[in-house]
């Protein structure tokens, strides 16, 4: 008898999403096992990482967040470009915060989100704020400007993902639908989205929350999606999984007071959601990505 | 299967305005079709009614004077269960009991005391229990204090409380374990649920092939009894002995994984139904499209 003989034999592969456009392009997911059991089957992409950057100066960060990029905190570009290229990041997380302002004109924000998709190294996410209707707007605008770049919008969620799924579609991206906490609902949406989106274009977001403000729940969905896929053969649970944690991490007081503490919390909430299943993370500061990326190495 | 018919019940509007305004007639003509449609009993649910407990007294009287079937007199409230219980003419059903002290201490009493049934669920102080282990444990003890106080165990119909499907999943499947069990750990003991709140949540139109395929499944398991929707023509049909092909398919859907694409849609949607219910696939509110 030989170890191997215990070993789970897996029915579900998570799909293999790629975004970007040729040249700059990466892949996400693709395994046929759980997270980090490599034995048991065939090993997928490795776990992807991505920095945050606004598209107006944050206001609120703390200053030990604010520091790494305080000479490009006002400009997109240069900020995106000091994530890849000085601190490592496989990709950039472009976080529409400009959506906020009441005069946001989103035929603006979308030739700004153009330029940075252009100009840097790597591939593009693009986030809303999570209002519904600014989302929609926005993202439907980007999704056409920026045609063929391959991004990966997001969020999506039930009441707005036909008109933005519809433009990415049109536009040749990739989407992050968002339910909140509910694996039944997170089901639910990529149902009604695969009647007309393509699977292979689809990483799934269950809703991170920090550590000690909720990590259980989110830990124990991402588990059973993962599983659901993995284990179950559920097609449409199928999908990799992003962990978008960096707003929940730097919200809370534990992270806001201290710097270091601040850096272990983002580290090891993006540790934990890992062991989870996450197949991209979303962070924020360059030393918490160097922590994590060290601890999983 | 003793059919005990929901239609009764303080969150309807109907309902509860009529029971507030002391109007008989919509009440009792919900009571009578109820009867026609094929109900055992006649739920009466008044909510806890602190109230106004004697709430129960006037409604047990006035549907008794329509219907010659046995009631189920369905509240928290002991003192409004003992109005009930006080002017029944046939023996009813007390619903419910449970394995909370309180309900100890006040509720069990009476069905001794008025040599009634009484259902008794699974709930006790600590909550609802989560697996079917964790249930058996809080019934057997209640079952062994109900015995104590002199009701033996062909009196107690135990309620595994039924969960919505689309808050937990797998609390749907602890729960048909549990009925499995229930003869080995109460023999004698039967059984019933409030079967619609199982689809609590889920699309209207889809509450019924949802109730129905499940109480096909506890029927197999011989679950006694259950508080159902009396007007579910075909779900009556169904615990009557009619529509044998329909049950059929669900047990060899219970015992085989069958691929549900080779089938016609009436048939694909029972095993597609029977799959969630059996946890084999996820729940989501388009189970039936996937």
């Amino acid at each position: 008898m030989q170890v191997s003989d215990f070993f789970e034999p897996y029915k579900g592969d998570i799909k293999e999403v790629t975004i970007g456009t040729p040249g700059k392009s990466i892949k996400i997911g693709g395994e046929k096992t759980l997270p980090l059991h490599t034995f048991e089957g065939q090993e997928g992409a490795p776990v992807r990482f991505a920095l945050e950057v606004f598209d107006t100066p944050p206001e609120v960060w703390p200053d030990h967040l604010r520091s790494p990029y305080v000479d490009v905190l006002s400009d997109p570009i240069a900020w995106a470009n000091k994530c890849i290229k000085q601190y490592g990041a496989d990709l950039v997380s472009l976080f529409l915060s400009s959506l906020d302002s009441d005069s946001a004109d989103v035929s603006k924000i979308a030739e700004n989100v153009k330029k940075v998709a252009d100009q840097i190294p790597s591939p593009l996410i693009v986030m809303g704020v999570g209002d519904k209707d600014k989302d929609a707007k926005a993202l439907v605008e980007i999704a056409k400007v920026c045609s063929g770049k391959n991004l990966l919008l997001g969020p999506l969620v039930k009441e707005n993902y036909e008109e933005i799924a519809k433009a990415a579609m049109e536009g040749g991206h990739s989407v992050i639908p968002l339910t909140p906490l509910d694996i039944n609902l997170c089901k639910e949406l990529n149902v009604k989205l695969t009647k007309f989106f393509p699977k292979e274009r689809i990483v799934i977001d269950p809703m991170a929350a920090a550590v000690g403000y909720g990590i259980d729940y989110s830990f124990s969905i991402m588990e059973r999606v993962k599983q659901v896929g993995v284990i179950h053969n559920d097609e449409m649970m199928k999908m990799p999984i992003v962990a978008n944690i960096g707003k929940d991490c730097w919200k809370t007081k534990e992270a806001k007071e201290d710097k270091s503490q601040g850096i272990l919390w983002e580290a090891m909430t993006a540790f934990i959601l890992i062991l989870a299943g996450a197949n991209i993370v979303i962070m924020r500061h360059p030393e918490s990505l160097k922590l994590i990326k060290k601890l999983i190495a | 299967m003793i059919l005990i018919g929901e239609n009764i019940h303080i969150l309807s509007k109907v309902v509860s305005e009529a029971i507030k305004a002391r109007n008989e007639k919509p009440l009792q003509e919900l009571a009578v079709k109820q009867a026609e449609a094929g109900a055992d009993y006649i739920d009466l649910n008044i909510g806890p009614a602190r109230k106004d407990p004697d709430v129960m007294k006037w409604l047990v009287e006035v549907i008794q004077d329509v219907v010659k079937k046995p009631l189920s007199l369905d509240t928290t409230n002991p003192v409004a269960m003992e109005a009930g219980l006080s002017v029944c003419k046939i023996p009813p059903l007390i619903n419910s009991a449970s394995g909370k002290q309180e309900s100890k201490e006040k509720m069990l009493p009476l069905a001794q005391k008025y040599n009634c049934d009484v259902v008794v669920s699974v709930l006790i102080d600590a909550g609802i229990p989560s697996d079917s282990s964790s249930r058996a444990e809080a019934i057997m003890e209640t079952v062994a204090y109900a015995n104590e106080i002199g009701i033996p165990n062909e009196r107690i119909w135990v309620d595994p409380i039924m969960m919505p499907i689309s808050v937990d999943q797998p609390q749907v499947v602890e729960l048909l374990e549990f009925m499995k069990i229930l003869p080995d750990i109460c023999p004698g003991a039967k059984s019933t649920l409030g079967l619609s709140n199982l689809s609590n949540g889920t699309p209207e139109h889809l509450r019924g092939i949802l109730n129905r395929t499940f109480l096909v499944m506890l029927e197999r398991y011989n679950c006694f009894s259950a508080i159902v929707d009396s007007f579910d023509q075909e779900l009556v049909t169904l615990m009557r002995g009619g529509l044998q092909d329909i049950k059929n398919l669900i047990y060899r859907a219970m015992d085989e994984e069958i691929d549900p694409s080779d089938l016609p849609k009436k048939e694909a949607d029972i095993v597609k139904t029977v799959n969630v219910l059996m946890g084999r696939t996820l729940y989501s509110h388009s189970w039936l499209e996937t």
